[in-house]
C-alpha cells in the first residue's frame, strides 16, 4: 500500500491542474484510512496531510481524536504535527479536548525546550475556563524555567488564560511583575511582559500605575522600537490618571521624536501625545506649545512626504484623533489634508475624507465639494466587482489551484515589495460615501455654512449623474430620517436633498422646480443618468413630488407633464410611479385651471387632449401590481374622466358667440383638491408630542352592540335576492359599515381554527336560514329591510339615512355622545375635533407660534431664508418621555452591540472586574483586602486539601498492605494493582496544585468518607479497593479520569516509555 | 492584539492561516475571500492598511468604548507573489505591524536562504514554527530576527523543499534552469 506524504499530496495537487477537486477527494479519504492505522509514522502523515488540505477549506474536526493521538506520541516530529493540528483544527466545541488536559500537563512538566513551547504556542487556541483552571498550576511553575524564550511565552500564555479565567492573574501577576521589574531578565522577556502589560492597561489602566518608574526607565533605556512603542501606547492610557506623569515623559519622548530613525515610533510618540492628553495638559506653557508645534508638524510632514502612502494614511488618523479636541490646530493644516482628497490611494482618501466633513465652513465648502464632484466626474465607473477574476465568491471559492507560473513561485520574496503607480478605479462604495460626504457637509445644521442655493441644486444635480450603477447601501440617513422612509440608495438621499431644499428655501423653489424638471424631461434622460440600471433614479420620485407641489414654478410645465405622461414612465419602480401619479394632476391643474382665460375652442382641444392623454397613461395602470399605484390610478382616472365630460359638455366661446367661463370642475373643483395649506418641514418628533384629547377612548367599543350586527347582517344578506336592484344600488351608494361582513364569510384563517363539524354546522343554518326566511310578503320584508338597515348605519356617519331628520332617533353610542358634545347636534363639518386641535389651555400662544410659523428662522445671507423643522412647544412631560425614549433607545443598541461581538474578538471585559492591586496596595482598601482574604482562604483549602489526599493516601496502603498480608503472593493481577496506585499516587500529587474554593466542598466529602472507611476497617480487601476508587474519581470530578480508564493499558505504555 | 495571521498569493491560494481565535473553517474560508478581493483590488501604490471586509466591519455604528477588543486594523504586505495579511485591534501600532511583518519574511528569508513562494508551500510547517516564535496566542513575543531564527532552528533542521522537486514536477523545462 503505497502512502503519501505532504510533499507527494503537494505535488500531486499541482500535477492535477483542474480536477483538484477530485484529487483532493481522493486524498481525503485515504487520509481518513491512514489516521486510523496504528502506525504512528502514519498517522502524522496524514495529519499533517489534513492539516494542509484544512487550509482550503476542508474541515477536519472529526480527525480529532487522532490528532490527541499523535500529540501523545513520544516522538518530537509527531508531537509537533500532532500540536499544530490541534491549533488549526480544534473549535470550541471539540469533545476530546477535556482528554487533552492531562497530555498538556504532561508535556508541559517534561524537560524538553521545544516540547514545552509546543504546549505554551498551543494552550491559547485551545484553552477553556475549566482547562484554564487545571492548568494555571503547571503554567505557574514555567515561569521560572531557565530558558528565557520558555518564560517569554510562559507570561504571554497565561495572558490568554486570563481572559477566559481573570482569577489567573492573581497568583500569576505577582510574578510577571517581579520579572518586569527585574532588571538582569533576558530583554526579550521584559518586551514580552510588556506586551502583555499593554495589552491588560487599557482595561484597568490605574493597576499599572505603580509600574511607571520601571516602564519609564524602559523607555529612555531603548534599543527596543517595539517595546518602545508599547510602552508609549501604554502611557497614553496612564496619563489621563496621573497627570504628573506628564512632565515626566515629555522631555524623553520629545527626544525620541527629534532623534528616533524608526518612523514608527516617531509616530507613535506623536500619537501617545495626543492620544495620552498631554497636549492638552501641558497647553499654555512654553514647552507645551513647543510639543504641539513640534508634533503637528511632524504630521505635516508625513503627510507631504512622497511616495509613502503609510505615513499619510496614519497621520490622517492621528489628526482625526486630534479634531475634536484641537479643531484649530487641524483646521491649520486643512491645505495639506485637503490634498490628501485626491490622493490616489482610495484609503488615504477615505480617511481624509472623515476630516474633511469636520472641517469645512462657510468659505470653504463649495471649493471642497467642487473638488469631490470633479474626482466622481473624472474617474470612471469601475466598479471593483467588474472584474469577474477579483470576484470570489464565497466559502467554497477556495480550492487550491495547481499553479501554472512556476516562474513566479521562485521569485523570492525578499524582493523589495512591488510597487508600481497606477490610478485606481472609483469603488461603487467609495462613490457612494463621497455623495453622502457631499450631501452631509451640505446639510450641516440646517444649512449653515450654505451660501449659495442655487449652486447647491447644481451640485444635486450632477451628483444624480454621479449615483453608482448599484444601490448601494446609503449610510447617509441621519439628517433625513424626518422623511419618514427608508433610504435605500444614495440618489433616495440625493432626491431628499432637493426636496429638503425646495421646501425649506422658498427663495430657490423656482431653481428647485427647473431641476427637477431637468431631471424628469424624458428627453433628457440619457444624459441625466449614464449609469446603466436604476443609478440615479432613486431621485425621480422627489423631482417628481417637487414638480408636482410647485408646478407654478416650472418653466415649462407642459414638457414635464409629457414627460410624466410618457409611455416609458409606466416601467419605473412602483415608488416612483405613485409619485408621479400625484405630481400628474397637480402639473395638469397648473395647466389648466386659469379662471380668466376664456373657454376658447382652442383652449377646449387643448384641455380635452390633455386629459385625453392622461387617461390613456393612467388606464393600464389600474391593473398595476403596486396596490398603492392601482389606487392613485384609479381615482385620477375617474377624475379625469370626469373632467374630461365637464370639458366636452362647456360650451366654448365660440359656440356661445362671447365670452365663456372654463368649466368650474377644471377651474375650481379639481385646483381646490391640491391648494391649501402649504406644506412645511415638520419635526421627527413633532408628532409624538401631539398631546391625546381627554375624551380619546381606545378602548371602549365604537359599537356596543356589535353582535346584533353581525346577526342582522347575516339577516340582511338572506334578503339579498328578494332586492337585487336595491342591493345593487346600495353596493354602489352606500359605504358598508365596517362590520357588516357577515359571520359566514369571516377570513379563512378563522374558519381554519375552527372544527370543521361547527363550520358546517354555522354554515347549514345560514343556508337554512335563507330557506326560511323565503319572502311571503315582499312589501313587508323591503321595510323590515329598511328598518334594519336604518338600525346598522345609524352611527355610520357617511350613510345618508332618507328617514332621519336630524334630531336623530339612534341609540346614543360612545363615540356617537363624543360627538355630539363635541358638536352638538348638527354635524358641522368645521366643528370637527380635528381641526380644533385645543390640547391645553395655556401654552395656546405659543404652540400657535410654533404650529403655524417655522420655529426658527436662520437667516443665512440676504436671500435665504432656510424653514426649521415645524414642532409642537412640549411639556416637560413629552420632554421626559422623548429622553426616556432616546435612552432606551441607546441602551438597546448598546446591548446589541455588546452582543454582537465581532468576529475575531478576544473578549477581554472579564478582566476589567478583577483588581491587580492586591499586593501594590494603591486602589481602593477594601477590594484589596477582600481580595487578600480570597487568597488567604485559598492557601488554607489548598492545605486542608494535600492533607487530606495524604491521609487518603496512608490508608489506602495500610489497607494494601493488609491485602498483601491476607492474599498469597505471586497472584497475576498484582502487578497491575500496583501500577495502578502508582499512578494514582501521581495523579494525587498533581490536583495537590490546582485546588480551587469550588473544591472545598469535595474536601469535606472526602473526609467524611475517609472516617467512615476509618470505622469499617476490616472490610474484604475487594471491596476496601473499589471504595477507593471510587473517592479518587469523586476528587476528579472535572478531570476525565473515568474515560481514560479505558485506555489505561495504552497510557501506561506510554509513560513507561517516557 | 493580533487576531489573525494570512498568508496567501496573487491568485488568493492560502500558504498559511493562523486564527488566534478558534473559528469555523468556513468562516475562516470566507473571510480569507473577503480580504483576499480588497487586497487585489489595490494598486500598489497604495499604502498597506485595507478598510474592514464586510465580515469584520462592525454592525452598528455606533462606536462604543469597548472598541480596543474588536479587530480594527487589517495590514497587508506584499512580496513577490505573497500577499502577508495581520489582523490586529486598535492595540497594536500600524507602522509597527509592517515592520513585524518585515521581521517575519526575512526570517524565512533566513532559513530558507533566498526564500520563494514554493518553499513555503512545501515547508508550511516551518512557516509555522517561525510564526510561534514571533507571536504566541496573538501577542507578539519576538522581534529580534537573530532570537526568532534561533528559535526556530532549535527545534530542528529546516529543510528546504525537496531537492528532487525541480525533477519530479511536471515542469521540468522551467525549474531546469534553477
Amino acid at each position: 500500500m503505497f502512502e503519501k506524504d505532504i510533499y507527494q499530496l503537494i505535488r500531486g495537487l499541482r500535477a492535477h491542474k483542474g480536477a483538484e477537486r477530485d484529487y483532493i477527494n481522493q486524498a481525503l479519504a485515504e487520509c481518513r484510512r491512514e489516521v486510523r492505522t496504528t502506525d504512528l509514522d502514519a498517522k502524522a502523515t496524514a495529519l499533517l496531510k489534513l492539516v494542509y488540505l484544512e487550509m482550503f477549506g476542508h474541515d477536519m474536526s472529526w480527525a480529532s481524536f487522532n490528532v490527541l493521538e499523535v500529540m501523545s506520541s513520544a516522538k518530537f516530529n509527531h508531537k509537533r504535527v500532532g500540536y499544530l493540528a490541534a491549533v488549526q483544527s480544534f473549535r470550541p466545541d471539540t469533545e476530546v479536548l477535556m482528554l487533552a488536559e492531562n497530555l498538556l500537563k504532561k508535556d508541559l512538566g517534561g524537560a524538553d525546550k521545544a516540547t514545552i513551547a509546543l504546549v505554551l504556542t498551543t494552550i491559547p487556541h485551545v484553552v477553556s475556563p475549566a482547562m484554564a483552571n487545571s492548568l494555571l498550576a503547571d503554567l505557574l511553575t514555567r515561569l521560572a524555567h531557565s530558558s528565557p524564550a520558555i518564560r517569554k511565552k510562559t507570561i504571554v500564555t497565561l495572558y490568554r488564560l486570563a481572559l477566559v479565567y481573570p482569577e489567573t492573574l492573581r497568583p500569576a501577576w505577582p510574578k510577571i511583575k517581579e520579572l518586569l521589574l527585574d532588571e538582569d531578565e533576558d530583554p526579550s522577556v521584559t518586551a514580552a511582559i510588556v506586551n502583555v502589560v499593554c495589552e491588560l492597561g487599557w482595561r484597568r489602566p490605574q493597576d499599572f500605575l505603580p509600574l511607571a518608574p520601571r516602564l519609564f526607565e524602559l523607555l529612555t533605556a531603548g534599543g527596543n522600537n517595539w517595546m518602545a512603542i508599547k510602552i508609549i501606547k501604554l502611557f497614553s492610557t496612564l496619563t489621563p490618571l496621573e497627570p504628573r506623569l506628564v512632565k515626566k515623559l515629555l522631555p524623553p519622548l520629545t527626544s525620541i521624536i527629534k532623534t528616533t530613525p524608526a518612523m514608527s515610533l516617531l509616530y507613535e510618540c506623536v500619537n501617545g501625545i495626543i492620544q495620552g492628553g498631554i497636549m492638552e495638559a501641558v497647553e499654555g506653557t512654553m514647552e507645551g506649545d513647543e510639543v504641539a508645534r513640534l508634533c503637528v508638524n511632524k504630521l505635516r510632514a508625513m503627510l507631504v512626504v512622497e511616495g509613502d502612502p503609510n505615513l499619510r494614511f496614519v497621520a490622517l488618523l492621528a489628526f482625526a484623533k486630534i479634531t475634536s479636541s484641537h479643531a484649530d490646530i487641524v483646521a491649520q493644516h486643512s491645505d495639506v489634508i485637503l490634498e490628501c482628497i485626491d490622493d490616489p490611494d482610495i484609503s488615504v482618501r477615505t480617511r481624509a475624507l472623515d476630516l474633511v466633513v469636520g472641517m469645512i465652513n462657510a468659505n470653504n465648502l463649495q471649493q471642497i465639494v467642487e473638488r469631490l464632484l470633479k474626482q466622481l466626474r473624472s474617474a470612471g465607473k469601475a466598479p471593483a466587482t467588474a472584474d469577474p477574476s477579483q470576484d470570489r465568491g464565497m466559502p467554497h471559492g477556495i480550492e487550491p489551484l495547481a499553479d501554472d507560473d512556476d516562474e513566479d513561485m521562485q521569485t523570492t520574496i525578499r524582493a523589495k515589495e512591488t510597487k508600481s503607480a497606477q490610478a485606481p478605479p472609483l469603488p461603487d462604495d467609495y462613490r457612494t460615501s463621497v455623495i453622502e460626504r457631499i450631501l452631509e457637509m451640505c446639510s450641516r445644521e440646517t444649512y449653515a455654512h450654505m451660501n449659495d442655493f442655487e449652486w447647491y441644486i447644481g451640485v444635486l444635480v450632477e451628483l444624480v449623474k454621479q449615483c453608482p450603477a448599484s444601490t448601494g447601501s446609503g449610510t447617509f440617513g441621519s439628517h433625513n430620517a424626518g422623511v419618514g422612509k427608508e433610504v435605500p440608495s444614495v440618489a433616495d438621499a440625493v432626491g431628499n436633498e432637493l426636496l429638503n431644499v425646495a421646501v425649506r428655501v422658498k427663495a430657490v423653489r423656482p431653481e428647485a422646480a427647473a431641476a427637477a424638471q431637468s431631471l424628469l424631461l424624458f428627453d433628457q434622460r440619457e444624459q441625466m443618468f449614464p449609469a446603466a440600471g436604476s443609478g440615479g433614479q432613486g431621485v425621480l420620485s422627489s423631482a417628481a413630488f417637487i414638480a408636482g407641489e410647485y408646478a407654478t414654478l416650472l418653466p415649462s410645465a407642459e414638457a414635464v407633464l409629457t414627460s410624466l405622461v410618457h409611455v416609458s414612465s409606466a416601467q419605473l419602480p412602483p415608488q416612483t410611479l405613485a409619485s408621479y401619479l400625484q405630481a400628474i394632476p397637480k402639473v395638469f391643474t397648473t395647466l389648466t385651471s386659469d379662471q380668466q382665460a376664456a373657454w376658447t375652442s382652442t383652449r377646449r382641444t387643448n384641455t380635452t387632449l390633455l386629459i385625453a392623454r392622461i387617461i390613456h397613461f393612467l388606464g393600464p395602470l389600474t391593473l398595476h401590481p403596486s396596490l398603492e399605484v392601482q389606487e392613485r390610478a384609479v381615482e385620477y382616472l375617474d377624475l379625469m374622466r370626469l373632467a374630461s365630460e365637464a370639458a366636452s359638455s362647456q360650451p366654448t366661446s365660440e359656440e356661445s358667440d362671447g365670452y365663456a367661463e372654463p368649466p368650474l370642475l377644471l377651474t375650481q373643483a379639481i385646483p381646490s383638491l391640491f391648494t391649501g395649506m402649504e406644506l412645511n418641514p415638520v419635526a421627527a418628533a413633532a408628532l409624538r408630542k401631539v398631546p391625546l384629547p381627554d375624551d380619546l377612548a381606545l378602548d371602549s367599543p365604537i359599537n356596543s352592540n356589535l353582535q346584533m350586527l353581525l346577526q342582522q347582517a347575516e339577516d340582511d344578506a338572506s334578503a339579498f335576492d328578494s332586492g337585487q336592484a336595491d342591493e345593487v344600488s346600495r353596493f354602489y351608494n352606500e359605504k358598508p359599515s365596517a362590520v357588516s361582513v357577515p359571520q359566514h364569510q369571516r377570513p379563512a384563517a378563522d374558519t381554519l381554527l375552527d372544527p370543521p363539524s361547527s363550520v358546517l354546522a354555522s354554515r347549514s343554518s345560514s343556508y337554512q336560514h335563507d330557506a326560511e326566511t323565503e319572502p311571503l310578503d315582499r312589501a313587508a320584508a323591503k321595510a323590515r329591510q329598511r328598518a334594519e338597515r336604518r338600525e346598522r348605519y345609524k352611527d355610520d356617519p357617511y350613510y345618508i339615512d332618507p328617514d332621519r331628520d336630524g334630531s336623530g332617533t339612534s341609540t346614543p353610542t360612545a363615540l356617537h355622545n363624543i360627538l355630539r358634545s363635541a358638536n352638538g347636534e348638527e354635524l358641522d363639518v368645521d366643528a370637527i375635533p380635528v381641526m380644533e386641535l385645543k390640547f391645553d389651555a395655556a401654552p395656546e400662544g405659543e404652540r400657535k407660534a410654533g404650529g403655524r410659523a417655522p420655529v426658527a428662522k436662520k437667516k443665512v445671507k440676504r436671500r435665504f431664508e432656510i424653514a426649521g423643522d415645524e414642532t409642537l412647544e412640549g411639556g416637560e412631560g413629552d420632554e421626559g418621555a422623548k429622553a426616556t425614549a432616546n435612552g432606551g433607545g441607546a441602551s438597546v443598541a448598546a446591548a446589541v452591540s455588546r452582543a454582537k461581538k465581532s468576529l475575531l474578538e478576544v473578549d477581554s471585559s472579564g478582566l476589567s472586574s478583577l483588581s491587580l492591586s492586591d499586593d501594590a496596595g494603591a486602589a481602593s482598601g477594601r477590594n484589596a483586602a477582600a481580595s487578600y482574604v480570597d487568597v488567604e482562604r485559598r492557601r488554607a483549602e489548598e492545605e486542608e486539601m494535600t492533607r487530606a489526599i495524604k491521609e487518603v493516601e496512608r490508608l489506602r496502603l495500610e489497607m494494601q498492605r493488609a491485602q498483601e498480608r491476607i492474599q498469597p503472593m505471586g497472584v497475576p493481577e498484582e502487578g497491575t494493582v500496583v501500577r495502578r496506585k502508582k499512578k494514582k499516587v501521581k495523579k494525587g500529587e498533581g490536583l495537590e496544585g490546582d485546588v480551587d474554593e469550588g473544591e472545598g466542598g469535595e474536601v469535606a466529602k472526602r473526609r467524611k468518607k475517609k472516617k467512615r472507611r476509618e470505622s469499617e476497617g476490616g472490610e474484604t480487601r475487594e471491596t476496601g479497593e473499589v471504595v477507593e476508587g471510587g473517592d479518587h474519581e469523586g476528587g476528579e470530578a472535572d478531570t476525565p479520569a473515568q474515560t481514560k480508564r479505558k485506555k489505561k493499558k495504552r497510557q501506561v505504555t506510554f509513560e513507561e516509555e517516557a | 492584539m493580533i487576531n489573525a495571521v494570512l498568508v496567501f498569493n496573487n491568485n488568493g491560494q492560502p500558504r498559511l492561516t493562523k486564527f488566534y481565535t478558534q473559528l469555523d473553517t468556513a468562516v475562516q474560508q470566507r473571510l480569507l475571500s473577503e480580504i483576499f478581493t480588497l487586497v487585489a483590488a489595490r494598486p500598489p501604490s497604495s499604502c498597506n492598511f485595507l478598510p474592514l471586509p464586510p465580515l469584520l466591519a462592525p454592525s452598528s455604528r455606533t462606536t462604543s468604548t469597548e472598541h480596543n477588543d474588536a479587530p480594527s486594523l487589517v495590514t497587508y504586505r506584499h512580496y513577490a507573489t505573497l500577499y502577508f495579511i495581520l489582523i490586529s485591534t486598535s492595540t497594536e501600532s500600524p507602522l509597527a505591524l509592517l515592520d513585524l511583518v518585515q521581521v517575519y519574511v526575512e526570517a524565512l528569508d533566513r532559513l530558507f536562504e533566498n526564500v520563494c513562494e514554493l518553499d513555503l508551500i512545501f515547508n508550511f510547517e516551518t512557516l509555522h514554527a517561525v510564526l510561534a516564535e514571533m507571536i504566541v496566542g496573538g501577542v507578539v513575543v519576538e522581534t529580534g530576527l537573530e532570537k526568532v531564527v534561533e528559535g526556530v532552528r532549535a527545534q530542528g533542521r529546516v529543510a528546504k523543499r525537496p531537492v528532487n522537486e525541480s525533477r519530479a514536477g511536471l515542469s521540468q523545462g522551467i525549474w531546469a534552469g534553477r
